[in-house]
């Protein structure tokens, strides 16, 4: 998969601006970096949500999956949330079994009636998680999916993530502050610092050692 | 005072006809004027709040500034359209509970969708970005941020129902305040006023803050029970 060479500025200051960019199909790439690094604003581009200075949009194809860093919780039940993301090729009992199993996955099962405007943050992004799961995409992007979640929940939540992409073969590019996750989750990792790629490794300890 | 207060007991309990009638043609009035402005309004607000479009902004200042218009500016532009000159002559608006609900839509209208626009504002990058990323389309991006906004759109019902109840001009201008047909409350007590029946007027303004203070406690319940 190609990602094509991106600038965003905003008020004279570069955010990003990076080259031309393979990264392998089918893998999962976690993009790495501290605050202000460029990783939301990359990751807002490839989804189509805003534009980079060219003015091309890629806009996101029925094909591309986007969580974002804050991702709402809609005022319906949580299950009702889920199904909002149904696989339209998919029968409805198909998306109810699938919104049920990724609930039970997540550890949600009981909440699966309430309000989701009522659940805690981390509770908010195991639903976000798992609404974005509901379909079968070729690239999905997460931004920081875990980044509210306790600790204990994490784990859950990274099996989720590494079933769906050997389940649907999917690439995915993951957006994370934490080394450790990159290293536990991802075929490689792709670095940037001040909006610019520091490196694209497919060894994380190569990464971590930066 | 104290003699207006005894007297809108004494009116609400007297079975007077005027009265009830007047109350009746007011809440007819307020209630279907507020509720169409809101019906109307809150799409074309929140399409407002959510959409990024060239002109938005100015749309949106043209709207900020029909918030402002004044009742009597609106009754006279209603007045020139349903009289015997205007373009809608052949309706016949003029004198009616149909034409002074028209002007009140059209004075309650800007308000609905400045209030729900403002509000969806806010909202709107997280639902944006949100509804994006799950590729919902544009129309179930509107329904769920219309759902994400119901309690403000409750106060704002509130909000309309209470300039709708509290208007004068402009229902004065179109309805012509004429006894059995289009006479409200405010018309009345303005009417009253300037016979010199001034604790008539008292006890009509102390009936139609009642009303008022009814019908808040009324939709309060509905938006508390929607709450829970």
């Amino acid at each position: 998969m190609i990602i094509p060479a991106l600038k965003k500025t905003y008020r004279d200051k570069t955010v990003l601006d990076i080259p031309e960019t393979a990264i392998r199909d089918g893998s999962i790439t976690a993009v790495c970096g501290r605050n202000g690094s460029g990783k939301s604003t990359l990751a807002r581009i490839l989804a189509g949500v805003i534009k980079d200075d060219s003015g091309t949009s890629l806009a996101l194809s029925g094909h591309t999956g986007y969580m974002c860093q804050a991702s709402l919780p809609f005022r319906l039940s949580v299950r009702k949330n889920l199904l909002l993301n149904a696989d339209k090729n998919c029968s409805k009992e198909e998306n109810q079994q699938r919104a049920n199993r990724l609930l039970e996955e997540i550890g949600l099962q009981e909440y699966a009636k309430k309000n989701a405007a009522r659940l805690s943050g981390g509770q908010t992004q195991r639903m976000a998680l798992a609404r974005v799961l509901m379909k079968s995409y070729d690239l999905l992007i997460l931004d920081e999916p875990t980044a509210s979640m306790d600790q204990a929940a994490i784990p859950a939540a990274e099996k989720l993530i590494l079933d769906y992409q050997k389940r649907t073969g999917c690439t995915i590019l993951l957006i994370t502050h934490s080394p450790e996750q990159a290293e536990r989750l991802a075929d490689q990792v792709l670095l940037l610092d001040e909006g610019k790629i520091v490196s694209l490794s497919a060894s994380v300890d190569e990464v971590l050692a930066r | 005072m104290s003699q207006a207060l005894v007297q809108s007991v004494q009116l609400i309990f007297s079975g007077d006809r005027i009265l009830y009638q007047i109350i009746g043609v007011t809440l007819e009035m307020t209630l279907l004027s507020s509720f169409l402005a809101l019906l109307l309004g809150v799409p074309v607000g929140t399409w407002l709040g959510i959409s990024r479009f060239r002109g938005r902004k100015i749309l949106v200042i043209i709207d900020r500034a029909f918030m402002g218009l004044p009742p009597v500016v609106c009754g006279l532009f209603c007045y020139l359209l349903f009289s015997g000159v205007g373009p809608l002559r052949g309706l016949h608006l003029l004198y009616t509970v149909t034409g002074m609900v028209i002007a009140q839509v059209m004075l309650l209208l800007p308000m609905a969708v400045g209030m729900q626009e403002s509000h969806t504002n806010t909202l709107a990058p997280a639902i944006r970005e949100t509804s994006f990323g799950l590729g919902l389309g544009k129309m179930q991006m509107l329904a769920l941020t219309i759902n994400e906004s119901r309690y403000h759109i409750i106060s704002t019902y509130l909000f309309l129902l209470g300039r709708a109840m509290a208007e004068v001009g402009a229902v004065s201008i179109v309805g012509g305040a004429i006894m059995f047909k289009t006479n409200v409350m405010t018309t009345a007590i303005m009417n009253y006023t300037s016979m010199g029946n001034f604790t008539t007027a008292l006890a009509l303004g102390i009936i139609l803050l009642i009303i008022g203070l009814l019908l808040n406690i009324f939709v309060a319940l509905i938006q508390w029970t929607a709450e829970k």
